[in-house]
């Protein structure tokens, strides 16, 4: 049995997972929307993922904090911040930071994008690949947040005037948004589409 | 595959559409969808009053959490704590009212929120699922269990001590506070409720008896 819902004239809530026929206009046990294939959804992926995608430049650019430690005033970028700590022999501590806050949102943004352009462009790449990461970005997408737990963390404890001092910087709003318009962009994305589009060149699956 | 047996024996991977039977698990099994690896469906292994009693034990330890000071920096004599709460605001206090959102929504509102959601499900499938106002309050807190599931972020949270509290161990000493305490049993009750939790379940305990 390789059929797909549509085929079944069948359709599935996306809200509550409820099966419905593909006439109903709206799902018989939440009253959410149906759309059997949401085409749109394409649209507002690609649109979310680039947005987050300009705004990962000067995430990467700008100082995410500024920290004063006796008169001196030091400026950190994620990057700079990651080179300190393995400076400072803390390489668990920086390769969690790493994984965090560089390479996730990197991985996620590409990753993303390869999928997008897979659905849009039919480019002939294995789906059950496409799919194993899109799981995969999808789970880890929310590990990013632990730059920003630790930034207010660390703001809110050290506050001395001159002696230390830790102050955000304009990169963490961001790195902020960049989170959330990824995390956005594969929520709001159809992912049967995938299927769909693929099945007239390529049926190895 | 037709209409009259369709309904029941049939369901629809919710990734790739994929039409599959669906078919008893054992206790402990997850059912994959064969096409994408989407995880489709397990066996429900909810209990309504062992879930309350880890409700109840998530509430006690939320507000500890919250507003005891979860890190402790003693530098040059002086002892200076911060609470989860207050880690939000320091941010917003300057002017990064983005990230001071992100953190309050992640950290504090969206564990509250799923946590008192879960409370009201259980008490209105408990107590109020003749009433019709209880039944709808239960369909629109369904409807919003996903989005407040993804908003939970405890468990990066919970890494997210250790990682301040090394970075900061640079510049002086650093101690846990009873809100750390706190926050990680939050964080490890609520990881039980949720695994206890199958929103399946709770769909069908509200469809069942209007039949």
């Amino acid at each position: 049995m390789k059929q797909q819902g549509k085929d079944l004239g069948l359709c599935l809530c996306t809200v509550c997972r409820q099966l419905n026929g593909s006439d109903d206009s709206h799902c018989s046990r939440c009253g959410s929307e149906l759309h059997v294939r949401d085409y749109s959804s394409l649209q507002k992926s690609w649109a979310l993922l680039i947005t987050a995608a300009i705004l990962l430049v000067p995430a990467n650019l700008y100082p995410i904090t500024v920290l004063t430690n006796q008169g001196k005033v030091r400026h950190d970028t994620i990057f700079s911040g990651i080179i300190h700590l393995v400076q400072s022999d803390m390489f668990p501590i920086a390769i969690i930071v790493f994984i965090a806050s560089i390479l996730v949102p990197w991985v996620k943004i590409i990753g993303l994008a390869t999928y997008l352009c897979a659905i849009s462009f039919n480019l002939p790449i294995s789906k059950k690949k496409l799919m194993v990461g899109f799981h995969i970005i999808e789970w880890i997408g929310r590990w990013s947040m632990l730059d920003l737990f630790v930034i207010s963390l660390t703001v809110a404890l050290v506050n001395m005037g001159q002696l230390l001092d830790a102050k955000p910087a304009p990169a963490a709003t961001a790195f902020a948004l960049v989170i959330l318009l990824t995390q956005l962009a594969a929520k709001v994305l159809d992912t049967r589409l995938l299927w769909d589009r693929l099945e007239n060149q390529d049926d190895t699956n | 595959m037709h209409e009259n047996t369709a309904e029941n024996s049939v369901i629809l991977c919710r990734s790739c559409d994929l039409a599959i039977r669906k078919r008893a698990l054992p206790t402990g099994v997850r059912a994959l969808c064969p096409r994408c690896n989407t995880a489709l469906y397990d066996t429900p292994y909810c209990s309504v009053n062992g879930m309350l009693a880890l409700c109840i034990t998530a509430l006690v330890f939320y507000f500890p959490a919250n507003f005891f000071p979860v890190l402790e920096i003693h530098f040059l004599g002086s002892i200076r704590t911060t609470t989860v709460f207050q880690g939000a605001f320091a941010v917003f206090d300057q002017g990064y009212w983005v990230v001071g959102i992100a953190v309050l929504a992640a950290a504090v509102v969206g564990p509250g929120l799923l946590i008192l959601s879960i409370l009201i499900q259980l008490l209105i499938v408990k107590w109020g699922l003749d009433s019709p106002l209880g039944r709808h309050s239960l369909k629109q807190l369904l409807k919003f269990q996903g989005l407040l599931s993804q908003l939970t972020m405890l468990e990066i949270y919970v890494i997210s001590f250790l990682v301040s509290s090394f970075q900061l161990s640079d510049f002086s000493d650093i101690y846990f506070g009873m809100g750390t305490f706190c926050f990680t049993m939050l964080f490890l009750v609520t990881l039980f409720l949720q695994r206890e939790y199958d929103i399946e379940h709770m769909w069908g305990l509200l469809m069942q008896e209007r039949h």
